[in-house]
């Protein structure tokens, strides 16, 4: 087959698993600090880009939307927290999977009702004319994608090294009993992380909306992916993630060119299943040991 | 804690609100939450804008009385086992004069056989799939059920089909792609459309055939598959937001290639969503939200204003709805009758012509023969026309259909 | 007794009569329609019980082998023509099987990688299902019509009562099965797996065993819904319908059959429920009244979070007021169960029908179940006879973390009868080795025997089913389980009984037995007036004695006790050395790991000092103490006026 035809498929999986990533990216946050990730991720997308939809329906010019958009977001990533995840992580159970899957369907329902079931289109400021680059169709559109799917990750990275704040966070990542001993507010820094994640999630939002337009279920098809994508990559692997996630949606492209468009979603999901099978922890995770 | 849960187990399930005697009891069902509601509900509502003008003018004169309609409102959730507990309910309401409804053929093929088994009328709109009337036909293994209490009010596939391949030849393309959704609608279009391109003599190449699913938003590979094939049109079945996924992505890939499909290309989401990229496409219509007759005009002007929008969701849906209210009341006064088996053997033979906001109809339905599913459909082509998404509406594709509606109403 | 059998089997008959007699009472296809579904709902809901209520892990597959039995079921009809029972035997094997395959990966898992790896399992069938549309003709569906059932056809009437009797039978053969052995096991693994495979009952096996059977019940209330329903499509097995029925199971109350009953009734009729605006009125003002009233008395006995009390009444009190705001409470329909089922997550833990069951129990003085008698010690425990030879035997056992070397080359003689003290600093390899000898970690060199044969390395299980029993430093009980049933799950040589005379309820006798000498072995650590507490409410002392019960049911030739005086009070230790010479008085050969100087002192026949890895000194405790290698591992340094008995004042506080 053609090799333009090839490279065309590639660089828009890739570009779609880097969104995978950027929501996969939000899970590791919270998973780091908590070992607990939001099964609702994918409402605090949806959520998140209603949100700053709404935000430019009223009038707010576009750059201003988006720290709007993201403040959304982390305030949602703080409910969940609340709400949903810290009475089960006070009393060690695994109970944060099902109030998550609870809080997202709430949050599902409520947008149906508030923002209605259809999809909706989302303005941007940015082109989505098509420029041909070595034979590639690439629209800036889907560049910013890219540019801010690291913007933000790099952002938060930054954030993670070089502030106190950020300090807290990786010393609860690494031991979190030893960084309570040590004045470390563990339950402050997963505040933190949750936080962090919504914000995360509201940008995959804001960035992927003018794609692929935003209503209810907008989320639920990129959400299992970017859970695939989290586990096959380990949900300690920082930025294998990124390297899994353009892989993954590169392999789906390929899938549905070659195998067949209905087959699109298979390689993720047996992926997932095999690397669960023969690397629990991720291909990039660290492997851990029994303890008694 | 047995008696709590009977009793709830009982309040639920014989808790429905209560009816006046005298009264026409109709039931709409349909998609009212999910991914097919804009459909459902634009059905319900133009169904209950029909209704209310029913009511205002004091209802359907039946014997000495004047009867008002009233509704009783189920939502399937577009899910076939909802659709089949809701079909149960409906089927077990001794006093329901009849039912109009159903956009997912599922559904209809999961529920009628409940609504059939009691005999209870049901004017299936708009859901279009072929199945939902075929699987009462005669079929090679088995014959046919001999009285049949569905019938259909929308242009099914088969028409829409005939008519986009039609329209494809005459547009002088020999390579075409297929693409369909992968739900029931979907792969139904796609089977009709293959079955057409046959039955018009073969003059059409099909180079690639491509299956998308539902929230799909990255269309690239269906696509340059249809390219790499050299396909210089798009025939298309699918619902709202991915076939603007997929305008979206011919315009990505520069592609210029033509898309042409089923009635859901005038849905308000592909409009929408598509932008400018969805200019041009053409489908089959039933109605064009155009007020070109006075009758259409004030149905436009109506749905807008009580449901408070500037655009139908789905108009085609919304019209169905109100025009298979008509006919139903049509049906009703001329059984004099409330009862559902009379108003089915009326609706059979219906004597007056019934004017309606699509067109005027003259006897839509004839006595059941499992031979040709055709006696329970109403729409013939002639009653579609094709429409055109132009500048975020959609208007006829060709002027001359749009003259010969507005001569047909003036008459 | 009697009046608890009544009450217990009175209630299950009581209901199932009444909801057989329905279609005779009423002629209602709708009701009839709804029964039938709850009927189906009711055995996947048991079957979804069993892993996560048993198993306690999060499974997103039942949808999926909902549907993946449903067309088993609905082609083995079309298809090959075959009749009601044989496609629905299809059905279960194929979930069987298919839930077998699942498990195998899926349960190395746990927690949010095994909901995920179910997740991905459900979403691949669907596609599967809707792809191969050569055999299940895809998104256009599968329509079917019902097959007879031993030649009688079936009309809507006859199939409600067939589903009906399938719930009946699943019913009892869970019960039995779950007041079983098994059930044991699947709640002990999922307290603690690492303890139930030390006590040699097999995590892994029982797992698997437990999910394949959890999905063969999906997939025969698949077959149902397929013979119900008459058509299949594929996307009507997807992840929306996954989470209601996760719900629904929490809702009820997991580990209950009447739990997952309650949660099918709500699943059936919530649309009902939500479409009567008064009724939904009642029921979200019944909610915010039973959330006020259970939260008002938590308050009072200040044994909850503040949490735990505000958000449910929150929560009601949203769905009361948005009651009233909302004209259509069916388009708010996700949220209102969402709602509802966070204030049960939250403030009933054990779901409405736990919480129900607690208060009738309450309500209605049930008595608890009898347990069987004590049998004398000397049947559990009958005495040994050692012959003093080499019972364990290690030589140069290695096993390093990545450069660290935890142990590096021990090697001793543990002879038969003795009590073998294993001593050491902080850090010198006696966790480590205890973990190597009990199979929780691979030797990284070096071979262990017993009793001259090479023992199993690496393997939890197959180290404790030839006779090695262990306790654990942090203890590893089963939470939830009573202390009784701690000790039964870890019971040897009493289970005898097979599969299906279990699930037919033939087992009692061997039940009875299990109860006498699991009772006796509690009575022996002092714990008989606690044995039906849950092990996770026993003081902490308790628990450690419990342990001790525990590992003595396995009835072991070698005893490992690790640090069993950890954190005990002086008087417990005092009980706690009575306990262990009367254990070592029956001929159980036991290895000691203690800080406690004294306690080794006192109970030990021989002990082996361990530092760095490494064996520094071996010999009875007292001239052990003045080993000068011994002290100055202990110490740091040896000065020369360094007191004989200094070890015995480092008593290293337990870790």
């Amino acid at each position: 087959m053609n090799i333009e035809i090839i490279a065309q498929m590639v660089v828009s999986g890739a570009l779609m698993g880097l969104v995978y990533a950027l929501i996969a990216y939000g899970f590791q946050l919270t998973y780091a600090t908590s070992k607990s990730i939001n099964f609702g991720q994918g409402e605090l997308v949806m959520l998140s880009a209603f949100f700053s939809l709404t935000l430019l329906n009223i009038g707010v010019p576009y750059w201003l939307m988006v720290p709007g958009g993201l403040l959304f977001g982390a305030a949602l990533g703080l409910l969940v927290e609340r709400a949903g995840v810290r009475l089960a992580l006070q009393q060690k159970s695994e109970g944060w999977i099902l109030l998550t899957i609870i809080l997202g369907l709430l949050g599902f329902s409520s947008a149906e009702n508030i923002w209605g079931r259809d999809d909706r289109p989302f303005p941007t400021p940015i082109s989505s004319d098509a420029l041909h680059v070595f034979g590639i169709n690439i629209t800036p559109l889907e560049i910013s994608v890219a540019i801010g799917v690291f913007a933000i990750m790099g952002l938060v990275e930054l954030f993670k090294r070089n502030t106190l704040l950020g300090k807290a966070f990786e010393a609860v990542s690494a031991d979190r009993d030893a960084a309570e001993l040590m004045g470390i507010s563990a339950t402050r820094t997963i505040m933190l992380s949750y936080g962090l994640s919504g914000m995360v999630a509201a940008m995959a939002g804001i960035l992927i909306s003018p794609i692929t337009t935003v209503g209810p279920t907008m989320a639920s098809a990129l959400i299992l992916k970017a859970f695939a994508v989290a586990v096959v990559a380990g949900l300690d692997s920082g930025f294998g993630v990124v390297l899994v996630g353009i892989v993954l949606g590169a392999l789906e492209s390929l899938t549905s060119f070659y195998i067949g468009s209905g087959w699109r979603e298979a390689p993720g999901l047996v992926l997932l299943i095999l690397a669960l099978a023969v690397r629990p922890n991720g291909v990039f995770g660290k492997a851990t040991i029994r303890k008694v | 804690m047995k008696k709590t849960l009977l009793a709830t187990l009982l309040l639920g399930m014989f808790a429905a609100p209560a009816f006046a005697a005298d009264a026409i009891k109709i039931a709409i069902s349909g998609p009212f939450s999910g991914g097919s509601a804009p459909m459902g509900t634009s059905m319900r509502d133009g169904a209950k804008l029909a209704i209310a003008e029913i009511n205002a003018a004091g209802g359907i004169k039946v014997g000495a009385k004047k009867l008002k309609i009233e509704v009783v409102e189920r939502d399937d959730e577009g899910k076939n086992e909802r659709g089949a507990l809701v079909a149960q309910e409906l089927a077990s309401m001794d006093d329901l004069s009849g039912v109009i409804g159903t956009v997912n053929t599922g559904i209809a093929l999961s529920g009628d056989k409940h609504l059939q088994e009691k005999g209870i009328t049901k004017i299936i709109t708009p859901a279009a799939g072929s199945a939902s009337m075929t699987q009462w036909a005669n079929k090679a293994d088995k014959p046919g059920v001999k009285d049949l209490s569905i019938f259909r009010f929308a242009a099914h596939d088969g028409i829409q089909a005939a008519m986009v391949v039609e329209q494809a030849i005459k547009s002088k393309y020999d390579k075409v792609a297929i693409l369909f959704d992968s739900t029931n609608y979907g792969a139904s279009g796609r089977d009709d459309l293959i079955d057409q391109i046959k039955k018009q003599g073969n003059k059409i190449e099909v180079v690639a055939t491509e299956k998308f699913n539902i929230g799909d938003k990255d269309m690239t590979a269906q696509l340059l598959r249809a390219k790499a094939g050299g396909a210089q049109a798009i025939l298309i079945w699918g619902i709202g937001p991915e076939l603007a996924a997929v305008a979206n992505g011919l315009a990505k890939n520069g592609m210029k290639t033509p898309m042409i499909g089923g009635w859901t290309l005038s849905m308000s989401n592909f409009i929408d969503n598509a932008g400018k990229n969805g200019d041009g496409a053409l489908m089959p219509q039933t109605f064009i939200e155009e007020a070109i007759t006075p009758k259409a005009k004030s149905f436009i002007e109506g749905y807008h204003k009580t449901y408070n929008v500037d655009r139908i969701p789905s108009p085609v849906s919304a019209a169905q709805g109100y025009d298979a209210v008509y006919i139903f009341a049509a049906a009703v006064k001329q059984a004099q009758s409330t009862d559902t088996k009379k108003i089915k053997d009326a609706l059979e033979d219906l004597k007056d012509p019934v004017k309606g906001v699509i067109a005027t109809w003259h006897h839509p339905f004839n006595h059941w023969d499992p031979a040709n599913v055709e006696t329970h459909e109403a729409f013939r082509s002639g009653d579609t026309v094709m429409g055109m998404v132009s500048d975020g509406r959609v208007v006829f594709a060709n002027q001359a259909d749009r003259d010969r509606l507005k001569k047909n109403a003036s008459k | 007794m009697l009046k608890r059998f009544l009450l217990l089997r009175g209630a299950e008959i009581i209901v199932l009569m009444a909801l057989a007699s329905v279609p005779l009472m009423v002629n209602n296809t709708y009701a009839l329609g709804l029964l039938t579904l709850l009927a189906i709902y009711g055995i996947l809901l048991i079957g979804l019980d069993v892993t996560v209520g048993y198993l306690g892990q999060v499974n997103l597959a039942q949808a999926a082998f909902l549907g993946l039995g449903a067309y088993a079921a609905g082609l083995s009809a079309t298809m090959l023509g075959y009749g009601m029972m044989a496609s629905l035997s299809i059905s279960m094997l194929v979930g069987l099987v298919l839930g077998g395959l699942l498990a195998f990966p899926a349960l190395r898992l746990d927690g949010p990688q095994f909901a995920l790896a179910t997740l991905s399992f459900s979403a691949l069938s669907t596609t599967v299902l809707n792809e191969w549309e050569g055999l299940t003709s895809g998104a256009q569906g599968l329509s079917l019509s019902r097959p007879t059932w031993l030649g009688l056809s079936m009309d809507a009437q006859g199939f409600y009562w067939l589903c009906l009797l399938m719930l009946a039978l699943v019913w009892m053969l869970m019960r039995n099965l779950l007041a079983s052995q098994w059930g044991r096991a699947f709640e002990a693994l999922r307290d603690s797996p690492i303890a139930t495979d030390a006590m040699g009952v097999g995590t892994y096996r029982h797992k698997v065993a437990g999910f394949a059977l959890g999905s063969s019940l999906g997939a025969l209330a698949g077959g149902l819904y397929a013979f119900n329903f008459q058509y299949l499509q594929p996307q009507s097995f997807t992840y929306d319908l996954m989470v209601i029925l996760l719900l629904g199971v929490v809702l009820g109350g997991r580990k209950s059959l009447w739990g997952a009953f309650f949660g099918a009734c709500l699943i059936v009729l919530l649309p009902n429920l939500l479409s009567n605006k008064l009724l939904f009125e009642l029921i979200s003002a019944a909610g915010l009244l039973l959330a006020v009233v259970s939260g008002v008395r938590a308050w009072k006995s200040k044994s909850t979070q503040h949490f735990q009390i505000l958000a449910p009444i929150v929560a009601m009190g949203i769905l009361v007021v948005g009651g009233f705001m909302v004209e259509n409470t069916e388009n708010w329909r996700k949220a209102i169960f969402a709602l509802m089922l966070f204030s049960v997550v939250v403030g009933l833990p054990d779901g409405v029908m736990g919480y129900i069951a607690k208060l009738l129990t309450r309500i209605l003085r049930v008595p608890p179940a009898d347990i069987a008698a004590a049998v004398s010690l000397d049947t559990v425990l009958p005495k040994r006879e050692s012959d003093g030879q080499t019972l364990l035997e290690l030589n140069d056992l290695q096993r390093y973390f990545g450069g660290v070397k935890a142990v590096d080359g021990i090697s001793l003689k543990v002879r038969a009868g003795q009590v073998h003290g294993l001593i050491g600093p902080n850090g010198s390899g006696k966790s480590t080795a205890v973990n190597v000898i009990s199979g929780l970690y691979a030797p990284s060199g070096g071979e262990i025997r017993l009793q001259g044969k090479r023992l199993p390395s690496g393997s939890l299980l197959k180290v404790a089913r030839v006779g090695v029993a262990r306790t654990f430093q942090n203890l590893q009980l089963f939470g939830e389980l009573s202390a009784l049933d701690n000790v039964m799950v870890a019971l040897k040589g009493v289970y005898r009984t097979p599969l299906p005379l279990l699930l037919l309820g033939l087992a009692r006798a061997e039940e009875q037995r299990a109860q006498g000498e699991a009772l006796a072995l509690l009575e022996l650590v002092g714990l008989k007036a606690q044995a039906r507490m849950a092990a996770k409410d026993l003081t902490y002392g308790s628990q450690r004695f419990l342990e001790i019960a525990r590992a003595l049911a396995r009835k072991p030739a070698l005893l490992i006790l690790d640090e069993p005086a950890a954190g005990l009070a002086h008087p417990d230790v005092q009980v706690l050395i009575t306990l262990i010479k009367t254990i070592h008085e029956r001929g159980i050969t036991i290895i000691l790991i203690e800080h406690h100087m004294d306690v080794v002192s006192e109970l030990c026949d021989v002990v082996t000092v361990l530092d760095g890895g490494k064996v520094i000194a071996e010999g009875v405790p007292d001239e052990v103490k003045r080993d000068a290698k011994v002290i100055k591992a202990y110490l740091g340094v040896v000065q020369d006026d360094a007191p004989s008995d200094a070890v015995d004042r480092k008593e290293a506080p337990a870790c």
